[in-house]
């Protein structure tokens, strides 16, 4: 699969590398930039955005594993994290997480098949005051209950 | 000085060195897997940690830069605790597949399980599971199960390779190395990251499953792929060479050798085209004969010409003994003036770290070793316009395939009356000559090349002949050959019926009525020292494993660089 | 009780309502200093650092080269991932214009050209808050270029946002430097200090979120006045965020030395259920836990924490009832920190691992009564012998629960399990060959 920047976001990473004194310091932000607009950090992906700021496609590779957030393979349209990390553990939420699970029948890491839902099992996303808690894509949903979870799934689109 | 105090011992130190720099050089052993002199420091593997006092926490040697008074314990109960500790977790999740292991033998960690471990595993989970069997490029096949995450092999493609081409890719113990996608680690040194890979995470795939490595002996040598002259160690089972390492020379070659020199000069040595036995040619059919028929035929008919009508090319790719003895002999014996030798200059062909453009060991040496033009002779490009007018009538040619060059030599060569020619395996330019005398190849003999800097190396005999080469400081053997019984499948090698050249030479100046004291190579260069001004003063002893550097004038520094 | 950093104003959030309460005025009157006077005086308010460390905050600006040709830089930590921490994101929502002041004068302080506050990539919305304020700042003329023609004075700084994208060792400050450099974020190994060579090689400082907002109030009120709140040794307040088996968690602007036993009771309304508590830890995941008996008169400062074997860390306080499963929690609190492990060195990359591994095989009911000296051992490899200090982070948890709980994992392991064979495979030193039984 082909990728290159759109017109719009290829605007975009004069303004981000404006912030660095050195262009590889804007590869986690023009990573992101990708992703949005991709979905996903493909081997194509690497390579443009390796070409776009002249480094070397191996680091640029070594930088997107490293980090969760990049998705290494498509994730759904929403992407349920659910955190289980002791202060939600603490407060259920391995319920919150067994229920979604459940729900969306899929395992950790896991696409539904009409690509709507991805699920992942995350770390601590500092919500331990509000917890438990997941996220769907950037959104936290917080102090919530199984029901309330099942509730926010069956509301997106 | 500034001093510091390593292990009850005081020493010296300059400002900047690190603990291991200052203990390495008065050889105090710190356990390392990830530190490598000529890389930067990564700090990573832990190996290294010595406690030194005043210092609450243990730190590593590798990046504690030394301070005036510091002392430092290597042996420590508390050292010696850290390092077994950090052996433990470097082995949890090591595969135990030794026996199978190309680096067994030669493996750091296997070494240091021995000496730095506590001889017990506590671990009895199941272990992590990675890629087995990656081949990373042509050369190199990488099992990520063994990987202790070290870097070494990063930081060569970084900083001496000088390109990018490995990296670490995901966390924590997923950490593996990776090519990017669509690349390959094909750089022209890539096969060096097989020599400082403290583990058997990387092999060299030409060698993979050849033989145990205390199988085989080892034997200092000189690489015959360029005028560079890289410090190699040549690996033998069996009388075959398997694989060539680079040996370490701060002057020279550093740790390294590139993988055209590695993989493709030795091979010709096992090659089954070997010339073995000297061979005559009858009525156009090449005809094995015996050395003193061959002698008294190569005698005999060079005797049938005038001395203008006969040349004499050396070789850059034969010792400095045996272009002594040639250029010699043609001197002496037949008065000649016609001779020299070609030079393999790749114009272009180099590059910064180790490759030059002389594609041969030794062309500063057969000049040095008296392969030139005599006064009004002929050199190369006048010796071969001689032959296409037909003034010169016979050749004798010594370790070149000169037909494969151009199709000019090729043509010039088919002219001759008579071509005699020294070769270790048949070619392009054996199809053409009338005598073809079986030289030793580079791996079977003793003796010396002179590299573009003006290094005199040794090279030394690792395989042996029928007329074995032997010199003073012996010969290397391997555990088979010490122990081997006649009923072993190892113990019948192959032994090629193949000489020094110089020692076919000195057979044929016999031939002649001469006497030729010389029994071995390094008495030829004794005399070479004695004659040549350049080499004054140098013996084998001398020379050594690193070479000695020769006093060169500036028209040869200038004629080595055409 | 005054509250300096989360100060309780409506909207304060937004630049006008910061303005119209004091807010940029102490950045004139810093910039109207000499660069050491202000050093001074942070130095003399004591105020230490809130990231974890607790270094003195005036101490560590002092340590930056005065001259020097390279540009200098100031980086703040907002990456924010210990579990149990969630302190730093109410500034970003509540009071992100003391924050971006404070960034001003720290900058001038120690003549820092820009400053990068790094922000966790899954505070995506708090990245976006900051920004809206730091834009706003950019364009009053606090910031920037503008700023000398605003403020009156030589000096400018830029102000720049990095994101994150989810690894919890960006908070060890080289690691964050290297994340900033867009490259993977492994610890250095120190020395090199920041100071001396941080980002891209420059002089650099590196102070928490939380540690920089207090400095205009510093600068505002006076050293003085700060060294008297609370703790003298640890003077100031600190935002505590009370996360588990409580009735109201969240975070609490609280004075030095408040009573730990205050936090969760007054504050945080108690245990539901009115259970007893069987484990508290002070300061995030990585703290040494304490055990519900020893909660009487413990108060939240860093040296009173330490003199009671645990740490003030990023005062993230996690409460656990009597019906926990400190086992469960363990394991848990484990597969983080091997999740989160960078794996550049051994130990860490290693050890992290199989302590998770060990644990949960013991939480699966498959223990031995050797793994608890075993989890203690290992942690005791890992700690001390690391890169950076989320060695002790991953080992600590391990370290001090199994001691301190030792009878709760007692019960956990099966009694009269024999020792298992260990695998004498490593060495020959140790090893005894085995002597071949061949029956023809």
């Amino acid at each position: 699969m082909e990728f290159s920047f759109s017109e719009e976001n290829k605007n975009k990473i004069p303004d981000i590398l404006k912030k660095y004194p050195h262009a590889e310091a804007a590869v986690m932000p023009v990573l992101y930039l990708a992703q949005e607009q991709n979905g996903w950090i493909s081997q194509e992906v690497i390579n443009e955005v390796a070409s776009v700021l002249k480094m070397p496609s191996e680091d640029v590779l070594g930088v997107a594993t490293f980090y969760t957030m990049y998705h290494k393979s498509p994730a759904g349209k929403y992407h349920i994290q659910v955190c289980t990390n002791v202060s939600c553990m603490l407060r259920g939420g391995y319920d919150i997480y067994e229920g979604v699970k459940k729900r969306l029948g899929i395992e950790n890491g896991g696409v539904t098949p009409d690509s709507k839902f991805s699920l992942e099992e995350v770390e601590c996303m500092g919500s331990c005051g509000t917890a438990p808690m997941l996220a769907v894509n950037e959104d936290y949903f917080e102090n919530l209950t199984v029901d309330k979870a099942i509730e926010i799934l069956d509301s997106l689109k | 000085m500034p001093k510091i105090v390593i292990d009850d011992k005081e020493l010296d130190f300059n400002q900047g060195q690190t603990i291991i720099q200052i203990a390495e050089e008065n050889g105090i052993d710190i356990p390392h897997f990830c530190w490598h002199e000529c890389l930067s420091v990564s700090g990573n593997c832990r190996m290294c940690l010595v406690e030194v006092e005043k210092i609450p926490k243990l730190v590593i040697a590798c990046s504690t830069i030394a301070a005036d008074g510091m002392v430092v314990h290597t042996q420590s109960e508390k050292t010696v605790k850290a390092r077994s500790a950090v052996m433990e977790f470097l082995l949890i999740n090591h595969p135990l597949d030794c026996p199978i292991c190309d680096e067994a033998g030669e493996c750091k960690l296997q070494q240091y399980a021995y000496s730095h471990s506590v001889g017990e595993s506590r671990f009895t989970e199941e272990k992590n599971h990675k890629k087995k069997r990656v081949p990373l490029g042509p050369y190199v096949m990488f099992d990520a199960e063994r990987c202790i995450s070290c870097s070494r092999c990063i930081r060569f493609c970084d900083e001496i390779a000088g390109e990018k081409q490995l990296t670490f890719v995901q966390r924590g113990d997923k950490v593996t190395i990776v090519t990017a996608p669509g690349k390959q680690l094909d750089n022209p040194y890539s096969l060096n990251v097989t020599d400082i890979c403290p583990v058997g995470a990387l092999t060299n795939r030409d060698f993979r499953f050849k033989s145990r490595v205390w199988d085989m002996s080892s034997t200092k040598s000189i690489c015959s792929g360029c005028s560079r002259g890289c410090n190699i160690e040549v690996w033998v089972r069996n009388n075959e060479i398997l694989r060539l390492t680079p040996r370490h020379n701060a002057e020279v070659n550093s740790y390294w050798m590139c993988d055209n020199g590695r993989l493709n000069t030795f091979k010709h040595v096992n090659a089954e085209n070997r010339v073995d036995g000297p061979y005559l040619k009858r009525e156009g059919n090449l005809i094995k004969t015996g050395w003193d028929e061959a002698i008294a035929f190569a005698v005999s008919e060079l005797k049938s010409f005038g001395k203008d009508e006969i040349a004499f090319i050396g070789s850059a790719f034969a010792t400095c003994e045996d272009n002594y003895i040639f250029a010699k002999f043609a001197k002496s014996a037949w008065s000649a003036k016609n001779i020299d030798f070609l030079r393999h200059v790749k114009p272009g062909e180099s590059d910064k770290l180790l490759v030059m453009e002389d594609k041969s060991p030794n062309a500063l040496g057969a000049q040095l070793a008296g392969i030139q033009p005599g006064k009004g002779g002929l050199n190369f490009e006048g010796i071969i316009h001689a032959i296409k007018e037909g003034k010169i009538k016979a050749l004798y040619l010594l370790e070149d395939d000169l037909a494969a060059i151009k199709p000019e030599y090729e043509s010039a060569l088919k002219k001759l009356e008579l071509l005699i020619v020294h070769s270790s395996n048949f070619n392009k330019t054996t199809d053409i000559a009338d005598l073809i005398l079986p030289a030793s190849t580079y791996a079977e003999k003793h003796g010396t090349f002179v590299n573009f800097d003006g290094r005199v190396q040794r090279i030394r005999s690792a395989v042996t002949t029928e007329d074995f080469d032997r010199s003073l400081d012996g010969f290397e053997q391997s555990r088979l050959d010490k122990f081997g019984s006649p009923f072993d499948k190892w113990s019948s090698p192959k032994k090629m019926d193949a000489r020094s050249s110089w020692r076919i030479i000195a057979a044929m100046y016999s031939a002649l009525g001469h006497k030729i004291k010389h029994t071995m190579s390094q008495e030829v260069f004794d005399e070479i020292s004695e004659t040549i001004p350049e080499f004054q003063g140098l013996n084998y002893s001398v020379i050594g494993d690193t070479g000695a550097k020769i006093k060169l004038k500036s028209a040869e520094t200038k004629s080595i660089k055409v | 009780m005054e509250r300096i950093v989360l100060p309780d104003i409506k909207d304060l959030h937004l630049i006008d309502v910061y303005i119209q309460n004091g807010g940029y005025q102490a950045v004139k009157k810093a910039y109207a200093m000499s660069t050491d006077d202000v050093i001074a005086e942070v130095k003399k308010s004591g105020l230490r650092g809130r990231g974890g460390a607790a270094f003195a905050t005036g101490l560590k600006w002092s340590f930056m080269p005065k001259t020097t040709d390279k540009p200098k830089y100031l980086c703040v930590n907002g990456d924010e991932s210990e579990p149990g921490s969630f302190k730093d994101r109410q500034i970003f929502e509540f009071n992100p214009h003391q924050l971006l002041e404070g960034v001003l004068i720290a900058c001038y302080a120690i003549q820092a050209k820009a400053a990068y506050i790094y922000i966790r990539g899954e505070y995506a919305k708090w990245v976006k808050l900051l920004q809206k304020a730091l834009d706003d700042a950019y364009d009053k003329g606090f910031v920037g270029e503008k700023m000398k023609e605003t403020l009156g004075s030589q000096f400018s700084c830029d102000i720049f946002i990095h994101k994150g994208a989810g690894a919890y060792i960006c908070g060890e400050e080289s690691a964050l430097m290297n994340s900033i450099e867009g490259k993977r974020a492994y610890p250095r190994v120190k020395p090199p200090f920041p100071a001396s060579n941080g980002l891209w090689g420059n002089p650099t400082t590196i102070n928490n979120i939380e540690t920089i907002t207090n400095v205009p109030a510093i600068i505002n009120k006076g050293a003085e006045w700060f060294s008297k709140i609370g703790e003298p040794k640890h003077p100031g307040t600190i935002l505590c965020g009370v996360s588990g088996h409580v009735n109201k968690p969240g975070v609490y602007e609280i004075p030095t030395g408040t009573l730990l036993t205050d936090v969760i009771y007054k504050l945080a309304g108690g245990v539901p259920g009115d259970k007893k508590i069987k484990c508290v830890i002070p300061g995030g995941s990585s703290m040494p836990p304490l055990r519900g008996d020893q909660l009487e008169g413990v108060k939240m400062d860093a040296d009173s924490l330490k003199a009671i074997g645990s740490g003030i860390g990023t005062a993230g306080v996690i409460v656990m009832d009597e019906d926990t499963n400190l086992v469960k929690v363990l394991a848990r609190i484990s597969k983080f920190y091997h999740h989160e492990s960078c794996g550049q060195c051994t130990p860490c990359r290693e050890g992290a691992g199989w302590l998770q591994k060990v644990l949960e095989r013991i939480a699966a009911g498959n223990g031995v009564s050797s793994d608890l000296d075993l989890l203690i051992s290992i942690a005791s490899n890992i700690e001390g012998n690391t890169v950076c200090a989320l060695g002790e982070a991953a080992a600590w948890p391990v370290r001090f629960m199994v001691t301190k709980f030792r009878q709760e994992f007692e019960t956990y392991v099966k009694a009269d399990v024999s020792i298992p064979v260990p695998n004498k495979v490593h060495s020959m030193r140790a090893t005894e060959f085995p002597v071949a039984d061949i029956k023809l």
